[in-house]
């Protein structure tokens, strides 16, 4: 009985292949295109909205990494305005440089400032910001902010009475910079800013360079060596709020995190995906404008589709009256329309993809889209493309089968003369 | 043996019903060749239908080989249009896109007869009815004789115990018409194929062996040729 049952269904499956490979070989040539062609429509429209979302994300990553957080950072143990510092710096960095995966380390200190800039017409205007001392040498190993300055140069490990600001405080007459507003709006390299320290120590500065990230929280970050804070905040000689790692890229951080932490156990550890706060929220934002996107695309794929199928299977209604007239059991017409389907769909998603990596992209890349952090590139990977590929295939087997499981159901004499 | 009894087909639109067919009772020996003739609008082509399991009676019985078939359900009596009966169309009813060879051959593929080609009986049933060279011929490329009987080749490949043909010489010629029902005979005769088929044409009584005559739904009684 079960085997005789097997027998059946391969018996069906038989028929619907056959049926739905001469369907498709006999169809109009116009109508299989059309078809094919809005197919492929739908398709890109499923991978260029996601494939743009997961390039600003991807954009916003690396900038993140590249010039903000890296993909590590420690800290010192407590709290970190009640001035805990990770001590022993350069043991600590030449240790973790040894360990495989690290590709850079540098340290930072960060202390709390206010900048203040006198310009031109005699305006004062002050901004409260974090400066950090830093290793400049080892800075460009980790950072990229070296790669984004607008104005000047960068610092040199053994600059005193220089600093350098993000765009983002010093405004450099670029009105169009986010912040500009509460920026000291008219700062250009050269130009001397005051600082005043949060012990109240106040010295002034010439600006060295100006960069501009793209990354408004790195923008709003100002840089000095790591020689001028120790000559400012007495007794920071080898110390260090947070040092920055940057990472191999096929880097384990979990293996890594428990090797620093055998050199050093008084620091606690961020990875990058814990610094991305704004990114995070952006990226969350992301997911649901994705989300809402690809529930209208399938509904309009699922339309469109079902419109195809349905005007087809009404042209074809008397087709599958005789079919079932002469005892082709209705599993195999509808499988055969559901063969069809799959095989227009997949046409369409392979075209789609084609044309998505060997047209679109190419063609993005050479005209990208421009985001506050910068280009932004079209990135399709591959868990969005199969999840892209689930989709459209599950919605056009849907679309198929419920017009043909409409004809099915209709008396057979119905079906052959109306 | 197919046996009809008290058949009877009520066709509803609102309030209005028509009775097709009405009380029909009647059996058909095997390896009889029965016609049932009639006026138009008389119920033939209705009482075809039900016989060929391609509608259902409002009540009544239809007993092929002692078996009650007109209330079994949709997935059984497409297994006994499949495997045991045969139907033939007044508009052949081929599908466009086989060619005739895969018409005839469709149906053999859903068949779960084991250890036979039926790729192979479908070129021999056309090779029976005339049809080797056109084997590979769409529907459209055949004329309405040479369609018809690719339809009869279509419904002896599952070897029925019953054709049934509705009016299936109505859409040809003089010529083409003698071939078509010449091929029933010969069919009847020679491999005792129970044949029942639809005609409004006088002439073809010479064909059967038994007469159904329908008035309005009614078999008129002691009909005989």
């Amino acid at each position: 009985m079960k085997n005789q049952r097997i027998r059946n269904v391969v018996k069906s499956l038989k028929v619907a292949v056959f049926l739905a490979y001469k369907g498709i070989v006999r169809a109009n040539i116009g109508v299989t295109l059309l078809t094919i062609f809005i197919l492929i429509l739908v398709a890109l429209n499923l991978m260029f909205v996601p494939g743009l979302i997961n390039g600003i994300v991807a954009s916003a990553n690396d900038k993140l990494i590249n010039t903000y957080s890296s993909h590590l950072v420690i800290e010192a143990q407590g709290i970190k305005d009640q001035g805990y510092k990770i001590t022993h710096v350069k043991n600590l960095m030449t240790a973790i440089q040894s360990i495989n995966g690290v590709e850079a380390v540098t340290a930072r200190n960060a202390v709390g400032t206010n900048i203040s800039f006198k310009d031109k017409s005699n305006d004062d205007r002050k901004i409260n910001c974090m400066t950090y001392g830093i290793m400049p040498e080892q800075e460009m190993k980790v950072f990229e902010v070296s790669d984004w300055l607008v104005e000047g140069s960068y610092l040199d490990d053994r600059d005193r009475d220089k600093i350098l600001l993000g765009i983002q405080l010093a405004g450099t007459d670029q009105t169009n910079v986010e912040l500009y507003s509460h920026s000291l709006r008219h700062v250009h390299a050269g130009d001397k800013v005051t600082i005043t320290y949060n012990s109240g120590y106040v010295k002034q500065y010439t600006v060295k360079g100006i960069f501009r990230t793209g990354f408004i929280q790195t923008d709003l970050q100002a840089f000095i060596t790591q020689l001028e804070y120790e000559s400012i905040i007495p007794g920071t000689h080898d110390t260090a709020t947070e040092l920055h790692v940057r990472l191999d890229k096929d880097a384990d951080p979990l293996e890594i995190m428990r090797r620093i932490a055998m050199f050093n156990s008084d620091v606690d550890f961020q990875t990058w995906q814990e610094n991305a706060g704004i990114v995070n929220s952006m990226t969350t934002s992301f997911q649901l404008i994705n989300g809402i996107l690809d529930v209208v695309n399938a509904l309009v794929a699922g339309i469109t589709i079902f419109i195809i199928t349905y005007v087809d299977v009404i042209n074809k209604r008397r087709q599958i009256g005789i079919q079932r007239a002469i005892g082709i059991k209705n599993n195999a017409i509808i499988f055969a329309y559901l063969l069809r389907a799959l095989c227009y769909v997949i046409v369409g998603l392979v075209v789609a993809r084609l044309l998505f990596r060997f047209a679109i992209v190419p063609f993005e890349a050479s005209h990208p889209f421009y985001f506050p952090f910068g280009a932004v590139y079209l990135a399709l990977e591959i868990p969005l493309l199969v999840r892209t590929t689930v989709l459209l295939v599950i919605v056009s087997l849907v679309a198929a089968f419920i017009p043909v499981m409409l004809i099915t159901r209709i008396k057979i004499l119905d079906a052959i003369w109306g | 043996m197919l046996e009809i009894h008290n058949l009877t087909k009520i066709y509803r639109t609102g309030s209005v019903e028509f009775r097709a067919l009405d009380d029909v009772s009647f059996t058909v020996p095997t390896g009889d060749m029965v016609c049932i003739m009639g006026k138009s609008g008389s119920g033939k082509s209705t009482l075809l239908r039900q016989l060929g399991l391609l509608d259902r009676p409002t009540s009544g019985e239809i007993i092929l080989d002692d078996i009650s078939v007109a209330k079994l359900s949709d997935d059984i009596t497409s297994t006994l249009r499949l495997e045991r009966l045969g139907y033939i169309f007044q508009e052949y009813a081929l599908l466009a896109e086989l060619t005739a060879h895969e018409n005839v051959f469709l149906p053999g593929m859903m068949l779960s007869n084991e250890g036979i080609d039926y790729e192979k009986r479908a070129k021999d049933l056309l090779e029976m009815v005339g049809l080797k060279e056109k084997m590979h011929h769409y529907p459209k490329e055949l004329s309405g004789g040479q369609q018809q009987r690719v339809a009869i080749a279509r419904a002896l490949i599952n070897n029925p115990q019953v054709i049934f043909a509705d009016e299936a010489c109505a859409n040809l010629d003089t010529i083409s018409s003698k071939l078509v029902m010449d091929t029933l005979v010969n069919l009847n005769k020679d491999m005792k194929v129970t044949i029942v088929f639809v005609s409004h044409d006088p002439d073809d009584k010479q064909y059967a062996r038994n007469l159904v005559v329908l008035s309005d739904g009614k078999l008129m009684p002691d009909e005989q040729l």
